[in-house]
């Protein structure tokens, strides 16, 4: 499985904190993202970072493992 | 002794952070603070309180990694930070940056660098609540 978590605004959108994706081999990255997107196409207008295992990455063609964590975020206002 | 970095959801003391960072070394000279508080007025709106939501690993590992990048660059002696999460009023503490270093200068840059880093790079997310609703907030003033 794939842990996808979305937090703050992208909550409102996607109106859970955390789904689970079946994982297949050969899963990229910008798989879960097209996925995701077409059920949730304005969550993706303000997604601004995405972090595979809690590490930021801009690489969509990454290959994800199975139990891998997915977060796509809105642009950060802590401080 | 409270970790040098943390996220909580209750409020901490500058006294008691300070007290710690100038336990760390008897050789720190500058000491310079950075405190972050809620506002209780933003574009225009009357706001009471403002909500944090955290991706919570991932922010506090940022947090140590931008601690240690700040100690590195800047030769630090020390550094804390801490940031609140849930509802924290108008008027109250957010957020906390303090950093030491032998000399002011030193001290007074890192502690700049690192609340503008902290703004960039931690997942962290505040929603101002109005008594005209709620709002989340992506800027970054």
């Amino acid at each position: 499985m794939i842990r996808i978590l979305f937090f703050g605004p992208m909550v409102e959108h996607v109106l859970q904190r955390e789904m689970q994706l079946e994982f297949q081999f050969g899963m990229r990255l910008k798989d879960v993202a097209e996925t995701l997107q077409a059920s949730y196409p304005e969550a993706f207008k303000i997604v601004c970072a995405t972090a595979v295992n809690q590490v930021q990455t801009r690489d969509m063609e990454l290959a994800l493992a199975d139990n891998d964590e997915v977060a796509f975020m809105a642009k950060f206002s802590g401080g | 002794m409270l970790d040098s970095v943390r996220l909580q959801a209750e409020d901490f003391s500058v006294d008691a952070e300070l007290a710690a960072l100038r336990a760390s070394s008897l050789r720190m000279g500058g000491i310079a603070t950075f405190v972050g508080c809620a506002r209780d007025f933003s574009e225009g709106r009357e706001v009471s309180e403002i909500s944090f939501d955290a991706y919570d690993s991932m922010a506090v590992t940022e947090m140590n990694r931008l601690r240690d990048e700040a100690v590195s660059k800047f030769k630090l002696l020390d550094a804390r930070i801490v940031h609140r999460t849930g509802i924290v009023s108008a008027g109250e503490q957010i957020v906390l940056i303090a950093t030491g270093a032998e000399h002011r200068a030193p001290a007074l840059q890192a502690c700049s660098w690192l609340i503008d880093e902290f703004k960039q790079r931690v997942p962290i997310w505040k929603k101002e609540v109005s008594a005209q609703g709620e709002s989340w907030i992506t800027s970054h003033p």
